[in-house]
């Protein structure tokens, strides 16, 4: 509130910087452990009689689940802050405890699932377990410590109403839909399914049908991620970075006005021009599936 | 039984229609589920409920925030930037996943729900890949999205304007906000899963036929609710004072 | 899916209940038996007092993850974990409303939570039913209950940060610092993780329900740190225990996961199969 304009945009970019890192490892964390939708896939494989050597991390939905350990980080956060704790190391420790839960949860949901899948004599691979979980406690580490330092940044210097817990609790309901929406597209539309013909959605027919193998050897988690971090990953971030950015920037410069409010929607409009831009782009580019029946109903 | 007072009233309305306009966004919000995850639907590759909430959330945030910034704030100016926060997180949320869409997997966009795009009447069935249901965001789906993020925004802006209005009177600033805050986020979650039944997880937007024939009942289950919802939250009230 | 050998819906809905309304009502009577007392045994008895709370709190989450499971093998068309949110997002309505509107009659608190959280449950489940028409026949039973137990997760963990379920009390141990918000997200995760962790053909209820134990037991670890800072001691008894408790379900699940799996192998290559 006291801050000056340079101030506050300073603490904005940093917010927003903040947030696209937190956005690309949220998104190739979920890669890791192959969470939330593309996992539908993983889960069936083995009844197609795929079996595969890839983590089956069902602990919830990607909101819920980061959504929980932005949460645990805020509330270790918030205690060690009230014993006077430097902030920093407060926010490290409080995002450690989140990242440690999240990885118990980790654990348990692919013993869990690969237990219930018995019938289709899918095997509990323990070396799996043993190098895929930490590298989700770390993923999960740096995603909450960014996002608890937002909720911090908002709290202590920006004076929002709500509390570190309840912000950082948004902010991860709001990377993990984010992340399930944008980045694990290109995980479960491409990175799964590479042995079909590139360019086209998954057909039906081929559903449960994951590549199993790797460039080298059998695939596993950690192949997936070395996949999406070159643009799944990045577009997240890029997503998330531009929702905390934007939502702040317009009441940052034109102050808490009507006015702010209008460039807000102008910022909406473009956004949907840019997509219409896209959508242009790539049908020009890519042309349509069935050409000959189009050229017919066009004679007729 | 006390006597009916207009504003107690008023305000269990305004919270049974924040819940409804929470459980019309939820219709408007272009979700395909786990096969749009894999392009192998139309939409955003998620589920219905946690897309509503992900985005009605951060227009909580920013409606909270220009709520404490300016006194006395007019409802309409509070509801405005809660519109704002959330179309602004779910067409950046669109736009990002669009570009996956387009250079990651390389799809047109294109519905499986009409044959020509109501915005831009652009052809839409051949553009549909083999064995799918369509992939991506048209820019039906996209302002369909838009439309839906700026309900959930508003709807989720005025519960907690109703009641940091109520609650601020009774308690400290940071309590009435507290409790107000978490008293939507219920809210908010009720009114997201309920329509999500109604849609059965999936829904392409506005022009998709489910939309019409599933949003009365959603609509009527959620107003319903809600009026239940402000009911208790008024009388919260009515505990709280000393 | 063999039924034999399950712990029946009403077993568990008895725990839920009885163990989760005993626990939160201890956190109540123990300092006021301390007080008919007097001297050390007071002191002892208050400290240890808010525990209790987070133990009924795990007694509840054991029986939301049983009604969980039953609602959710018929396939709720959008994921287990929305039906966790609904729970959470009624419970903690309720339990708002049932502390708060008694008043200074505290103990009727959390009797009254859990009727409004039920009538709410049943209301929402019989327009998901009725109106929406989900098709579901245990659905109005399940939605019931797993809106109760909802209520008594968050009232338990509440008294065991507040000490005890005075609404005024919990506005400003609980609701102020945000600690609600611990207890509103990883309680919906500790009784939906479950069932989600455990889906499958070959699902057991057995091993769902020392999972429900393990999930349940992390939160109250969280909640004892979170109570470190509102009440001191209490909360370091609470973590404490909330970490054994953990050990000891955690390592019953994987006992049970060694015993289902079709096999544990240290690696390997996948295994022939016909496809």
């Amino acid at each position: 509130m006291v801050l000056d304009l340079t101030m506050s945009m300073a603490i904005l970019a940093l917010m927003g910087a903040l947030a696209t890192i937190a956005g690309c490892l949220e998104d190739l964390e979920s890669d890791v452990g192959s969470q939330s939708n593309p996992n539908s896939q993983v889960q069936l494989a083995p009844q197609m009689g795929f079996l595969h050597r890839i983590f089956n991390k069902a602990i919830s939905g990607e909101p819920i689940s980061n959504g929980m350990s932005a949460v645990i980080g805020g509330t270790v956060t918030t205690v060690l802050l009230s014993q006077k704790f430097y902030p920093l190391t407060a926010i490290v420790i409080g995002a450690f405890f989140g990242a440690i839960i999240l990885g118990i949860f980790a654990t348990t949901s692919y013993a869990g699932r690969v237990a219930s899948q018995t019938r289709f004599k899918q095997p509990l691979y323990m070396d799996i377990m043993r190098y895929t979980t930490p590298s989700i406690i770390g993923h999960n580490f740096i995603m909450n410590f960014c996002l608890v330092a937002i909720a911090y940044i908002q709290f202590e210097i920006l004076g929002y109403p709500f509390t570190i817990p309840f912000l950082a609790l948004i902010w991860g309901i709001s990377v993990g839909a984010i992340g399930s929406s944008v980045g694990d597209v290109h995980y479960g539309g491409e990175r799964e399914f590479q042995n079909r013909e590139f360019g086209c959605g998954l057909n039906t027919a081929l559903s449960g049908r994951i590549v199993r193998k790797a460039e080298s050897g059998l695939r596993n988690s950690i192949d997936n991620v070395w996949f999406c971090a070159k643009f799944g990953g990045p577009a997240t971030g890029i997503a998330l970075g531009l929702t905390v950015f934007f939502s702040s920037w317009p009441t940052t410069i034109f102050g808490y006005t009507w006015k702010a409010i209008g460039v807000g929607v102008l910022i909406v409009v473009v956004l949907i021009i840019m997509n219409r831009l896209i959508e242009l782009n790539v049908r020009h580019a890519y042309g349509p599936y069935k050409e000959e029946k189009n050229e017919k109903e066009a004679k007729a | 039984m006390v006597a009916i007072d207009p504003t107690l009233l008023t305000n269990i309305l305004l919270i049974g229609l924040s819940g409804t306009l929470i459980c019309l966004a939820v219709h408007f919000i272009p979700v395909g589920g786990a096969p749009a995850a894999m392009a192998q639907a139309t939409g955003i590759g998620t589920g219905t409920v946690e897309l509503a909430a992900g985005s009605g959330l951060v227009g909580l945030i920013t409606a909270a925030y220009m709520y404490t910034n300016v006194e006395n704030a007019p409802m309409a100016l509070i509801l405005a930037a809660g519109a704002v926060g959330s179309m602004v997180m779910l067409a950046s949320t669109m736009f990002s996943g669009g570009l996956i869409y387009a250079y990651g997997v390389a799809v047109p966009f294109a519905s499986a729900q009409v044959k020509k795009d109501p915005i831009t009447g652009d052809r839409q069935d051949t553009y549909i890949s083999k064995g799918t249901q369509g992939q991506g965001l048209p820019t039906i789906c996209f302002v369909s999205g838009i439309v839906g993020a700026a309900l959930g925004g508003i709807g989720g802006a005025l519960i907690y304007y109703v009641l940091v209005g109520i609650y601020g009177q009774l308690i400290s600033a940071t309590s009435a906000a507290a409790v107000a805050g978490v008293f939507t986020l219920g809210v908010f979650y009720v009114n997201a899963v309920v329509p999500s039944y109604g849609v059965g997880g999936t829904i392409e937007g506005v022009h998709d036929p489910k939309f019409r024939r599933v949003v009365g009942k959603d609509i009527f289950t959620s107003f319903f609710v809600s009026i239940l919802c402000g009911l208790l939250a008024v009388l919260i009230a009515g505990g709280i004072s000393p | 899916m063999s039924d034999v050998k399950e712990r029946s819906p009403n077993q568990l809905l008895l725990i839920g209940i009885i163990g989760g309304l005993l626990g939160i009502y201890l956190t109540y009577l123990l300092p006021f038996a301390g007080d008919k007392i007097g001297g050390n045994p007071a002191i002892v008895l208050r400290t240890i007092a808010p525990t209790f709370g987070a133990l009924g709190g795990i007694c509840a989450v054991v029986w939301g993850a049983d009604a969980v499971r039953r609602v959710a093998k018929y396939g709720l068309g959008t994921g287990v974990p929305s039906i966790g949110q609904i729970a959470m997002g009624m419970g903690i309505i309720a339990a708002m409303f049932g502390l708060a509107i008694v008043k200074t009659i505290v103990l009727a608190g959390p009797i009254v939570a859990l009727v409004t959280a039920s009538i709410l449950g049943f209301i929402v489940g019989w327009f998901a039913q009725n109106v929406i028409k989900m098709k579901i026949p245990v659905m109005i039973r399940c939605m019931t209950e797993i809106a109760a137990s909802g209520t008594i997760i968050i009232i338990g963990f509440s008294a065991a940060v507040a000490g005890n379920f005075e609404f005024a009390n919990i506005v400003t141990l609980v609701f102020d610092n945000g600690i609600i918000l611990a207890v509103f997200w990883v309680g919906a995760v500790a009784m939906l993780h479950p069932f989600n962790a455990c889906l499958g053909p070959d699902e057991k209820q057995k091993r769902l329900l020392y999972l429900a134990g393990s999930t349940g037991a992390i939160t109250m670890a969280i909640i004892g740190i979170a109570a470190t800072m509102t009440l001191g001691t209490s909360g370091v008894i609470t973590l404490v225990l909330g970490i054994g408790l953990w050990i000891i379900f955690y390592k019953k699940f994987w006992d049970e996961v060694y015993h289902d799996a079709s096999s544990v192998v240290g690696t390997g290559l996948i295994p022939k199969t016909e496809a």
